[in-house]
């Protein structure tokens, strides 16, 4: 017993060590956010911060203020957007029964594995035809359709958990499929969808590639801001460091409250926990 | 009767006109533009030219060769590094599962993943600046060896990015290998421990085969987003130094957007489309095994 009681606390000593490897980048980082120029080129280095010194953030905030909220207004309708159109063809493509539905959902699992760079340059062709370019409605668009395949099926393997027995009998009393949708599938797959709107609204938060393409100066997204920071001929760290913070501070926080389900988003919903 | 068929249609239907719309019309209309001689900034001026795109890309200029080259090698060693690091730390962290401290160690082991890339890129372009960077410093004191400019030369630069690449998902491999050793059952490893049964045999006749589907799953997975690769190329080497880390998605998006050649660009794109189609293929046939397979929910 005493031996395995050892084993353990070896393996945690290196599962800590383990953690520190992923953990000290960006701790690293977080602590040139409240670097000044000086510390940050100082030698030896300045192992610990001032962590009073915020000027980094506040100069960061004022400059990107709006592009920060373009940002959130993206990410937060490209999230509502996504659920709305994946639940019900989730819903449908478990419980309908009907011929093709397989290839019909492999079909739009498909759509999901396409690089985003192949279609870049025809939806741009066809939003400036539609006088769309640089607007926050195009980027929500595409984040929407580059999001749906993943939501639809995420979301599908939390409505398979369903006991089929309760969709027969609301059936057989008479209601509605989509009083059966809003009634019994949403509220018994709240944790599900939970999940679902988490990946969905990371995925679009991070996105940089299509904005790359997209914006030019009024619906310019923070990535895009931040990206800008470093292409300067002299990169000053400080801000740099205070700008990853602030991109950073959303995915952490979410990435704890998914917790149990992050392997089964991860895998399309191919894995439960 | 007739209204359940209308239900039904407005369930399904609306998500799959968006999608034909939004992400099937633009790969079609990419096949399209490859075939034709266009610059972005002169869209009236395309002209037809056949197969001339593509012989150019892949027969006359050593860039884009190099771009697939890159890609498969950076796909091949980040997925190789990740699947043995990963198998090791789901290892650990299955053998301490019990321990209530271990679950704190696990959700910040796993943050990599879910971070921006571009933010992951910059974290690392900060560590490994030649100048100031925390890499230049430890490197110098404790070992002696002088400061370079990791991303500027060739070798150093393309391991920097299979590292940072590896950084970011062996997490990912690891909680997939992990939710994989949870389903072994219980009983096979107090039968082994009952034959005598060394820990090698144990991972060679009870884990690996046990895990075995969701390894593939994982490097199905990577593949397709290595194929993508693009954010981390962009914020620190930009494909540099020279062509040394261009890679296929970077590639597309310098000729379409920075040289504004559509139709170049355009048969790039399509050939990345066809090799994640093949991915795909795999991919979406092993997804549905993994989900119908009873053994893994």
């Amino acid at each position: 017993m005493k031996a395995s009681i050892r084993k353990k606390a070896i393996l945690l000593i290196i599962a800590t060590f383990i953690t520190l490897i992923f953990l000290a980048p960006n701790l690293w980082m977080l602590f040139g956010s409240f670097k000044s120029q000086n510390a940050m080129f100082a030698l030896p280095p300045v192992w610990i911060p001032d962590f009073s010194y915020i000027k980094n953030f506040t100069i960061m905030l004022s400059e990107s203020y709006t592009y920060l909220l373009n940002s959130i207004i993206v990410t937060i309708c490209s999230t509502i957007v996504s659920l709305i159109f994946s639940l019900p063809t989730a819903f449908g493509l478990t419980f309908f029964k009907f011929k093709g539905r397989f290839f019909l959902a492999d079909w739009i699992l498909s759509t999901r594995m396409l690089p985003p760079v192949a279609a870049a340059v025809p939806l741009f062709i066809l939003f400036k035809y539609l006088n769309l370019l640089d607007s926050l409605f195009a980027l929500v668009i595409v984040y929407t359709a580059f999001n749906i395949p993943f939501a639809v099926w995420v979301s599908a393997s939390f409505f398979k958990k369903i006991p089929y027995d309760l969709i027969e009998a609301s059936r057989i009393e008479g209601a509605s499929w989509f009083h059966i949708f809003l009634k019994i599938a949403i509220p018994l797959s709240k944790g599900g969808i939970a999940t679902v709107a988490i990946f969905v609204f990371i995925f679009s938060w991070n996105e940089l590639l299509i904005a790359l393409f997209f914006t030019v100066s009024e619906s310019r997204t923070f990535p895009i801001f931040i990206s800008a920071q470093v292409s300067q001929a002299q990169i000053i760290w400080g801000n740099v460091a205070a700008a990853t913070v602030i991109q950073s501070i959303p995915p952490i926080l979410l990435t704890i409250f998914l917790q149990k389900n992050i392997v089964s988003g991860l895998t399309l919903g191919a894995v439960k926990n | 009767m007739q209204s359940e068929k209308i239900q039904k249609i407005l369930f399904i239907l609306p998500t799959c006109l968006f999608l034909l719309v939004i992400s099937i019309f633009p790969f079609l209309y990419s096949v399209y533009l490859s075939l034709f001689q266009a610059k972005l900034t002169k869209m009236h001026k395309k002209f037809f030219i056949g197969w001339e795109n593509y012989q150019v890309l892949l027969f006359e200029d050593d860039t884009f060769p190099t771009a697939i080259k890159n890609t498969f090698m950076i796909a091949f060693s980040s997925i190789t590094i990740e699947i043995i690091l990963g198998f090791i730390m789901a290892k650990i962290f299955f053998e301490i599962r019990h321990i209530k401290f271990s679950n704190a160690l696990r959700t910040v082991t796993i943050m990599p993943i879910m971070l921006t890339p571009l933010c992951v890129g910059l974290v690392f372009l900060y560590i490994l600046n030649p100048t100031l960077g925390i890499f230049s410093y430890i490197l110098d004191t404790v070992f002696g060896i002088e400061p370079f400019a990791y991303l500027g030369e060739p070798i150093p630069a393309k391991i920097s990015i299979i590292v940072i690449n590896s950084w970011q998902w062996t997490p990912f491999m690891m909680i997939l290998l992990l939710a994989g050793l949870m389903t072994v059952p219980n009983e096979q490893y107090e039968a082994a421990k009952i034959d005598g049964a060394n820990w090698f045999h144990v991972m060679t006749k009870i884990e690996i085969p046990s895990i075995l589907s969701f390894v593939l799953l994982g490097v199905v997975l990577r593949l397709i987003e290595c194929i993508r690769l693009f954010d981390i190329i962009y914020i620190t080497t930009k494909g540099g130094p020279g062509i040394a880390t261009e890679v296929m998605a970077f590639f597309t998006y310098r000729t379409e957007f920075r040289s504004f050649q559509i139709g170049t660009g355009s048969a790039s794109a399509v050939i990345i489309l066809i090799i994640s189609l093949i991915v795909t293929t795999i991919a979406v046939t092993l997804l549905r095994r993994v989900e119908r397979n009873e053994g893994l929910n």
